[in-house]
């Protein structure tokens, strides 16, 4: 017990250096990770495949997965000057369907329920379709989201941790909106 | 504490030349799109700083020196060179795919030598970035340039807020003298954390508001030098290299003002002539 709670204060304390593979040994949570969702992540998710580049890549050329993005949106600055343009947005893996914050934990009931109704939508109802969770690197949102559709018994559900910055590194980036359904519910909820 | 962004960006960079190797460009679904895709989001960002005026694409007016892949994503350096020189009235520098966009915008005045300007930025994710020379009959001219970095919007200064905003508005400048009759080459430093807004408090977990260097004015005597309207895309402690003809002993004196009413006034002897 206390080995894991040195790990735990360990992790924390690198939190902010961590590279995707993160060195320290992190244990999944129980349920999940209700804390901020910038830091290291563990190496598994039980229930998940976890995909590098290479898998994600496999992946793709044998099966049409449905690509979920949680990453958080850009919002304006607070005490940005009123002229400045801001334009933000969202560059991601093509034809990924972008859900920001839908890794929070806890979610609230009524986009939970939101989330599961878009998963099943892209998934045809299908529980063995295969689904990849991502955001950015050290991101706990996409650990949550597949954490999330495990319990729900869907099959085969890949994490892919080193997210839009594994896929960029090697792939084109798309510029991708909101989810049309995802975007009316969460009209006016701070993002980012 | 480094930003974690910073430590991918490295490794990444590190990983490069394997995975180079080991796969030639793949087309995803939607990839071909993309050239498309970038060309008007830069549109739409021109029309929004521009409006309608014409910019044409020049390979000779401005050119863009950047690293195609950028070891730290929130200190990027740029390069500006505008070879005909006598011909330019201002530069602006936009990065395509940052949330806020429009980097800078440097007026020359009548004491400039507006041959090279350097700067330092952040880049949120892998972009196009432009820069727009404006010739002094009026005219617009872009020229741009591809730049791999990533997260350098949001990544913390690695020390606490407080820290970051010690000394804020000390500035230092170095001069390389050009020799008798050529033009003097400049280093401004200004210490401001230039925070973006996007960055995250590593202890209170909330977001830095965002408090950075609106405009920099920078003359000799009742000359004009330059007027730089930066933005929170500018690199915490903003570094401006440039050069200027300077003409009688007066010092130069640099004004600076960020969006929360700061305001900050140095003075800097010339450097004494060279023998």
């Amino acid at each position: 017990m206390m080995r894991l709670l040195t790990a735990a204060t360990a992790a924390l304390l690198l939190a902010a250096a961590a590279p995707a593979d993160s060195p320290v040994n992190l244990p999944e949570p129980e349920g999940f990770h209700t804390g901020v969702q910038q830091g290291y992540t563990p190496p598994t998710l039980t229930g998940a495949m976890v995909l590098d580049i290479d898998g994600l890549d496999a992946l793709m050329a044998q099966a049409e997965p449905v690509l979920i993005d949680v990453a958080l949106a850009d919002r304006r600055p607070a005490g940005m000057a009123a002229d400045k343009p801001w334009l933000p947005a969202h560059r991601t893996i093509p034809n990924a369907v972008w859900m920001p914050n839908a890794g929070a934990a806890p979610l609230d009931p009524a986009h939970e329920a939101l989330f599961l109704e878009r998963v099943a939508e892209l998934t045809g109802g299908d529980k063995a379709k295969p689904i990849v969770t991502f955001c950015h690197p050290d991101c706990w949102g996409s650990w949550n989201a597949g954490k999330r559709l495990v319990q729900q018994g869907y099959s085969r559900v890949h994490w892919f941790p080193t997210g839009i910055e594994g896929w960029q590194d090697r792939h084109e980036t798309a510029v991708v909106k909101e989810d049309a359904a995802w975007s009316q519910r969460s009209a006016g909820l701070a993002q980012r | 504490m480094k930003p974690f962004t910073a430590t991918l960006a490295l490794s990444l960079a590190l990983s490069l030349p394997a995975a180079a190797l080991l796969v030639g460009p793949v087309h995803a679904a939607g990839a071909s799109d993309t050239d498309a895709e970038r060309l008007a989001r830069w549109q739409e960002i021109r029309t929004s700083i521009f409006g309608d005026k014409v910019v044409a694409t020049t390979d000779t007016l401005v050119k863009i020196d950047a690293p195609v892949r950028a070891l730290d994503a929130s200190l990027v350096p740029i390069t500006l060179t505008m070879p005909e020189k006598d011909k330019i009235a201002a530069v602006h520098f936009v990065i395509d795919d940052n949330p806020s966009p429009y980097a800078a915008h440097i007026t020359f005045g009548p004491a400039a030598d507006p041959g090279e300007i350097k700067l330092r930025v952040r880049v949120n994710n892998y972009t196009n970035v432009h820069a727009i020379a404006e010739t002094k009959d009026g005219k617009l001219f872009e020229a741009a340039k591809f730049v791999k970095a990533s997260g350098g919007c949001s990544a913390p200064m690695g020390m606490t807020d407080e820290e970051a905003m010690q000394g804020m508005g000390d500035m230092k400048m170095k001069f390389a003298d050009g020799g008798a009759g050529k033009a003097t080459e400049a280093t401004l430093m200004i210490r401001h954390p230039n925070f973006s807004g996007m960055q995250m408090n590593q202890v209170t977990r909330d977001y830095t508001p965002a408090r950075y260097i609106q405009k920099v004015v920078v003359t000799q005597g009742a000359r004009n030098i330059l007027t730089l309207d930066g933005d929170i895309s500018i690199a915490s402690n903003p570094v401006l290299n440039f050069a200027f003809l300077p003409e009688g002993g007066e010092p130069i004196k640099v004004t600076a003002s960020d969006n929360q009413n700061g305001r900050w006034e140095h003075s800097f002897p010339l450097p004494s002539p060279s023998n």
